[in-house]
């Protein structure tokens, strides 16, 4: 895990002061903001099409302690549509599609994250658990309920930030043709 | 501002004995003493929605059970609900392709992401038009509430046919002619009896309630399923909607927004007015804002080491003044024992100068300033006597001594500009070297000795305290300033004793 293996597929945009360490690949469309911090310690990260991951938002694939003496090393995989707020910490191993992780809130490893979910802002989930469909996650002591439908998709915000951020930041360019990607897969 | 104060370790002491931070006190500039919420009257200024910042007159607010008609909130998690636009297509006329958007509203809270689409309420084509859930029982709370308004109005009437009995004792018109007033009545076309109308047609008396001896068995699925914690409502949930008291999720439905009152607070010895809100509910200033904060030296703790039993330590404490005006600052030695001198007759003396003053003052309307409290004059005529507030004891043990030190040192003004100003002190101030250790514009930090008796027990929370004595300059009129030297007590929690070495 030593060496860096970022890909980066046309139509992503990855600012250049992000940190990015280990075995990243990150979808088309998907936009990632200065300073973040996305740590493929235990293994790659896949992230998705269309994700947004904003400021000091940080994404670590670590293991928990039981489980670090497997052979076959996991894979951590992110969806597509998912959004990311400001100063977020996740570490869940599995995150389906169209979930926001609102600012500030903590989503440890061993946690599994399905579809449409919202980790309300400063929601702390730390132990085992699979969150279902459409689950939100709310206030100081974790409530939960379930939505009717999935949290709505930031388009317009995703937008107009590929069109400013390239304007005031160095970008990482796409070093992957989308067939390749594929084939790999 | 409790964030900025705090964490409360030190502590001022009120009139009535009671410890609080600085943050939590006001100060009467009219008897120049320091006031706990306790000491102040709490009135009821405006009543306003918190939400669309609508000042609500309180006859209307009493009608309306407090809450405004027009804001809801989330009945899941009490936060306020937002109307959302959804625009849905309707062709108007099915022959016509021609397609008519028509905008929808539905409710949506920002925050758990419950929404009105969530139980079922239609969409709505006005922010305002949802409609409220009717509550089964409103026909019979509107019958006992009747009842009782029917109950107070009977006494009220009983009340005062006793005083017109007692009243009998003298001869009336009506006894010396012989002419009753049920006569009179009907000699001029008025009906004879003049009951109220509410007490005429009595409203009948709502049937009693029945307890019922044969209650239903609980639902089978109750012991047979496991329970979904996401279908069952919260303790908090249902009390939010008292009448209904939802047992499912899916009986959640909006709920007005409760109404927020601005109020204002009246110093118990001499009814004047320590704290006064703008009355516009956007505003957070105030008025009137005699805030201790603004008043007294706020003192705070830099550095104490480590205590030890018996052995003295070094404390080092920091002082600011407030104020616009030089003060001088020295301690004295706390008596717990003796209470504080009975507040009356100093108070008294202040006030009979002040209504001197006043009535100077009101025939000078022209010279009134801004920051006078219009209360103030109009006050002055009228004012009822004071009421004698007896100082109580204070209960803090004090486990550490302080040594008093018996100089003085002086604290300049408040100089709002020379936080930015990096020239340097220019205030000459000859200083006790001993007691002054640095200071910077209107801050000095004062060294102070503090012993924790002998013999006490490890991790024991030590308390010191003593008795401050400062020069305060009261601006109430503008032409004169009077200072005159405020004491308070005031005690400082300065962590636990440690180890002997
Ligand atoms: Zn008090
Ligand atoms: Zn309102
Ligand atoms: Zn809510
Ligand atoms: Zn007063």
């Amino acid at each position: 895990m030593s060496r860096n293996n970022i890909k980066i597929l046309p139509g992503a945009l990855v600012c250049d002061e992000s940190k990015l360490r280990g075995d990243i690949t990150i979808g088309a469309g998907t936009i990632i903001h200065p300073c973040v911090n996305i740590n493929a310690e235990a293994g790659p990260i896949i992230i998705g099409d269309s994700c947004l991951i904003e400021e000091q938002v940080s994404i670590t694939h670590r293991l928990p302690f039981d489980q670090q003496e497997k052979e076959n090393t996991p894979v951590m995989i992110i969806g597509s549509h998912n959004v990311f707020e400001v100063d977020c910490t996740v570490e869940a191993a599995k995150i389906g599609n169209s979930n926001v992780f609102e600012a500030k809130c903590y989503v440890g490893p061993r946690v599994t994250v399905s579809n449409g979910c919202t980790i309300g802002a400063g929601c702390r989930l730390t132990e085992e658990q699979i969150l279902k469909e459409n689950i939100t996650v709310f206030g100081a002591d974790c409530q939960m309920r379930e939505a009717i439908d999935v949290p709505a998709k930031q388009t317009l915000q995703m937008d107009t930030l590929m069109k400013m951020l390239p304007n005031y930041h160095h970008i990482k360019k796409p070093n992957k043709k989308t067939d390749a990607f594929i084939k790999q897969i | 501002m409790a964030h900025i104060c705090g964490p409360e370790v030190v502590k001022y002491a009120c009139h009535c004995g009671l410890l609080r931070s600085i943050s939590q006190l006001y100060f009467c500039r009219h008897c120049s003493k320091v006031r706990c919420s306790f000491c102040v009257c709490h009135e009821v200024d405006s009543i306003f929605c918190g939400k669309c910042s609508e000042n609500i007159p309180s006859a209307e607010a009493r009608v309306k059970k407090n809450r405004c008609s027009n804001c809801l909130v989330c009945p899941s998690c009490q936060q306020e609900l937002w109307p959302r636009v959804a625009a849905t297509k309707t062709s108007a006329n099915p022959d016509e392709p021609k397609q008519v958007v028509k905008k929808m509203h539905y409710l949506l809270c920002q925050f758990c992401r419950w929404s009105s689409r969530d139980v079922g309420i239609p969409d709505q084509s006005s922010v305002t038009g949802f409609p409220d859930r009717e509550n089964v029982y409103a026909n019979r709370l509107q019958e006992v509430l009747d009842a009782y308004k029917a109950v107070v109005l009977a006494q009220k009437q009983a009340k005062e046919n006793e005083k017109k009995k007692q009243r009998k004792k003298y001869l009336s018109y009506t006894d010396i002619t012989g002419v009753t007033a049920a006569a009179l009545r009907k000699r001029i076309g008025l009906p004879a009896d003049r009951t109220h109308p509410l007490l005429k047609n009595k409203p009948k008396k709502p049937d009693n309630a029945v307890a019922v001896e044969e209650v239903d068995d609980l639902p089978e699925e109750l012991f047979t399923e496991p329970v979904n914690l996401l279908e069952v409502t919260s303790v908090d949930q249902r009390l939010l909607y008292p009448e209904a008291q939802p047992v499912k999720m899916d009986k959640l439905f909006p709920v007005h927004k409760q109404l927020s009152i601005k109020r204002s607070l009246r110093c118990r010895a001499c009814e004047h007015n320590v704290s006064k809100p703008e009355y516009n509910p956007n505003s957070v200033k105030f008025k009137i804002p005699l805030f201790a904060y603004y008043h007294i030296p706020d003192i705070r703790i830099v550095t104490v080491e480590p205590l030890r039993a018996g052995q003295t330590s070094e404390l080092i404490i920091k002082f600011t003044n407030p104020t616009q005006h030089q003060t001088v600052v020295s301690f004295l030695e706390i008596a717990l024992d003796e209470p504080e001198e009975p507040e009356i007759k100093e108070v008294e003396e202040t006030m009979d100068s002040l209504n001197i003053q006043e009535k100077q003052h009101a025939s000078l309307p022209s010279m009134t300033s801004t920051s006078q409290p219009s209360s103030l004059l109009s006050l002055g005529s009228h004012r009822q006597p004071m009421i004698t507030i007896k100082p109580r004891q204070i209960f803090q043990t004090l486990n550490s001594t302080v040594e008093i030190p018996t100089s003085t040192f002086i604290l300049p003004p408040r100089d709002d500009a020379a936080e930015f100003d990096d020239s340097g002190d220019t205030h000459n101030i000859q200083d006790d070297p001993k007691l002054v250790k640095w200071r910077k514009s209107n801050k000095a930090f004062i060294r102070l000795s503090v012993t924790p008796q002998e013999g006490l027990e490890l991790k024991t929370e030590i308390v010191c305290g003593f008795a401050m004595k400062h020069l305060y300059t009261n601006t109430i009129f503008t032409q004169q300033p009077q200072k005159y030297e405020h004491k308070v007590k005031v005690f400082l929690t300065l962590g636990n004793l440690v180890g002997s070495e």
